[in-house]
């Protein structure tokens, strides 16, 4: 699986943290702002008691009623949700406030004076009240004192209605406020991260060759790896560089002698003798292994990496001019057609050397006509698109029995019959160390079909 | 004809310099690229041979430099990187062929002559004008099928003038072809071998193969057979 995007990951991480805080918070809230409301009730409550006590007047049956100016007009409309009682220390209810009829509630507990009570009831219809009760002693005008409960209920719905709200907006606002501060994190993370993503796209022009190396102007925390990387693609240029040259040395150098030799074994006094030719044919040797190996050495086979990608039609139209150049006696046309857009991710070198290999053999073996093919090889899940190089003409072709031997030639130089040359296994080995492959095939001109396949990467 | 040699290896330079005198050639030797570049503008050559990896001037820049002077004659290419790259490099620069080092000097001869056969208007291997043909890789010379027998500087005389059948060639242009630069040059020899030549190749004086042009110079008259 592939790991989620930094910025994923740190919004994922911040979601979770602020649920569960804004969580706590609003469970907190919950619980205050409930405490609260309980309070203000039971205040509420409070002053109704308190009223009711002082409104309250004896009757003719030595019960407590409350005065006809009470003020509070709840008490005598039904489902008004404001209930009053008053209960004699017998248990008989002095009073009963109308509100009260059909809802099955009694308010009031066993109560000494002095003693309050303060709770939730339920009523017949299954709705809540809250109830505070107090008892008290009166002292009546005949100087009798008596014990009695007096008890106020509000209907819990109004709260409740209340809380509902409450939570609602809590939610509403903290909702909001959770995806406002994501989004500004979002913003925040892309424009921090922003950098990054430049990197990234930096990297992929290198990879497509729109680019050498990395840009300037990065933050100083990523100086220290973009600076770096410039210098690994610097580093690794420059070390082909002078590897080749190295290699173009030793070539020169070494051949150089070969040449030598080779002309004296041409020279009057041995040639002709048996020796010579034994002679010959050892430096013939040296120089094939000399050459398979430089060329297998200097083929880059690297990804290129800052490297413009090579214009195929460009390096394929300059070999052919230089090939029908040096065969012009023979006659041959050579048709290149190159698909539009077609590009070589890699090395210029290794290209010309393929290309070379294939198309020199091809002037070699034709009679009169080569068809040499260019095309792109997409695979819209790659980056980059691959190469098909086809390179066919009218000479004799090559026998199938021989194929396998023409390609491994290089590998086994010890074994091989001198003059023959190096060409295909050259390729091969180029091919593969580009990540493609080689396949010999016969032609609809009569003779040799030789692919060069590269993979789109 | 006359070549020039340029490589800086001094016993490849001279084993090569030394053949192909043996093989009918002016040959004039440079050993780096500077001294190339000089004989180049100063001699009036037929074909340089040139190895790509040269001190002080490199083989790329002195053909480019010769080919800007619009130096005209054939060069092959002498290289030991043998890289395809470095061969397309030099014939896009103005070499006109590739010789991979180590070389056999057959191969090196074939083709030099192809690029001078080639340079003359020649297609084919056998220089045919009429009843006279001559064959530059064996230096046969037959007239109506006959072997006639040349000295070496009678041969590389009839070489010359053949390459350019139909061309006025000047007394001094074939000393100049034909003699190396520190050579005793004396025109008046050239009139002696052109008088053995024509006495040798047409002795009946039936085909009058060179014609003189007086204050002109010579002309290999016979039509050629093909081109």
């Amino acid at each position: 699986m592939q790991p989620r995007s930094l910025i994923t990951r740190l919004l994922a991480s911040v979601t979770v943290l602020l649920i569960v805080f804004f969580g706590l918070t609003i469970v907190a809230l919950d619980l205050v702002f409930q405490d609260l409301a309980e309070r203000s009730v039971r205040d509420r409550l409070e002053v109704q008691l308190l009223a009711l006590i002082s409104a309250s007047e004896e009757d003719s049956s030595g019960g407590l009623q409350p005065s006809a100016q009470l003020a509070e007009a709840r008490f005598n409309n039904p489902g008004s949700g404001m209930y009053g009682e008053i209960v004699r220390s017998d248990g008989y209810p002095t009073w009963r406030s109308t509100s009260l009829a059909g809802t099955g509630l009694d308010l009031s507990p066993v109560l000494r004076p002095g003693e309050r009570r303060f709770g939730e009831l339920h009523a017949a219809d299954g709705s809540m009240v809250l109830a505070l009760s107090r008892g008290i002693e009166w002292e009546f005008n005949n100087r009798k004192t008596r014990s009695f409960v007096y008890s106020v209920a509000e209907s819990r719905e109004p709260y409740y209605a209340q809380l509902n709200r409450f939570r609602v907006q809590l939610f509403g606002w903290f909702g909001a406020l959770m995806l406002l501060l994501l989004g500004a994190l979002a913003i925040l993370l892309r424009r921090l991260l922003a950098p990054l993503r430049r990197v990234e796209r930096e990297i992929e022009a290198i990879e497509i060759g729109e680019l050498t190396e990395l840009g300037g102007g990065y933050p100083r925390e990523l100086l220290g790896i973009t600076t770096n990387l410039n210098a690994l693609l610097r580093n690794e240029r420059d070390r082909l560089a002078r590897y080749r040259n190295t290699l173009g040395n030793l070539a020169h150098s070494f051949k150089t002698p070969l040449a030598v030799m080779r002309n004296l074994l041409g020279g009057t006094a041995v040639s002709g003798l048996p020796i010579a030719r034994q002679l010959d044919e050892q430096v013939s040797r040296m120089d094939d292994i000399v050459k398979y190996q430089l060329k297998r050495a200097a083929a880059s086979g690297g990804t290129g990496l800052g490297l413009a990608p090579v214009d195929v039609r460009a390096t394929l139209d300059a070999l052919r001019g230089a090939l029908l150049k040096v065969y012009i006696d023979r006659g041959i046309t050579c048709d290149l057609s190159v698909e539009e857009g077609c590009v070589y991710f890699g090395d210029r070198e290794d290209l010309t050397e393929m290309a070379g290999n294939l198309l020199d053999n091809a002037f070699k073996w034709a009679r009169s006509r080569i068809r040499f093919t260019a095309r792109r090889v997409s695979d819209s899940t790659r980056r980059r698109d691959g190469l098909q190089l086809v390179v066919e003409d009218d000479g004799p072709g090559i026998p199938v029995s021989e194929r396998a031997r023409v390609l491994d030639r290089g590998a086994r130089l010890d074994e091989r019959v001198s003059g023959q040359g190096i060409g295909l296994s050259v390729v091969r080995e180029v091919a593969k160390l580009n990540g493609g492959t080689i396949n010999i095939g016969e032609s609809e001109l009569g003779g040799a079909l030789i692919e060069i396949l590269l993979p789109p990467v | 004809m006359r070549v020039l040699v340029v490589e800086d290896e001094a016993s490849l330079r001279e084993s090569l310099a030394a053949k192909l005198k043996e093989s009918g050639f002016t040959v004039d030797e440079a050993a780096d690229g500077e001294e190339g570049l000089y004989c180049g503008r100063e001699y009036a050559l037929d074909l340089a041979i040139i190895d790509l990896g040269l001190p002080k001037l490199p083989g790329l820049e002195l053909i480019r430099k010769l080919r800007a002077e619009s130096k005209k004659f054939p060069i092959l290419i002498l290289t030991a990187r043998d890289r395809w790259q470095d061969k397309v490099e030099g014939l896009q620069a103005g070499a006109d062929d590739y010789v991979a080092k180590p070389f056999h000097f057959e191969e090196l001869l074939a083709r030099a002559q192809a690029l001078l056969r080639r340079s003359g208007g020649w297609a084919q291997p056998v220089l045919q004008c009429g009843p006279v043909a001559l064959d530059p890789r064996t230096q046969e010379v037959t007239v109506n099928g006959k072997r006639v027998d040349l000295t070496s500087f009678e041969y590389r005389i009839l070489e010359y003038l053949i390459h350019r059948a139909g061309e006025v060639i000047s007394k001094a242009e074939l000393t100049e072809r034909l003699y190396a630069q520190d050579f005793d040059r004396d025109s008046n020899t050239i009139e002696v071998f052109i008088g053995r030549l024509r006495r040798k190749l047409d002795p009946e004086d039936t085909i009058k193969p060179i014609e003189t042009l007086r204050g002109r110079g010579y002309r290999f008259a016979l039509q050629r057979d093909s081109v």
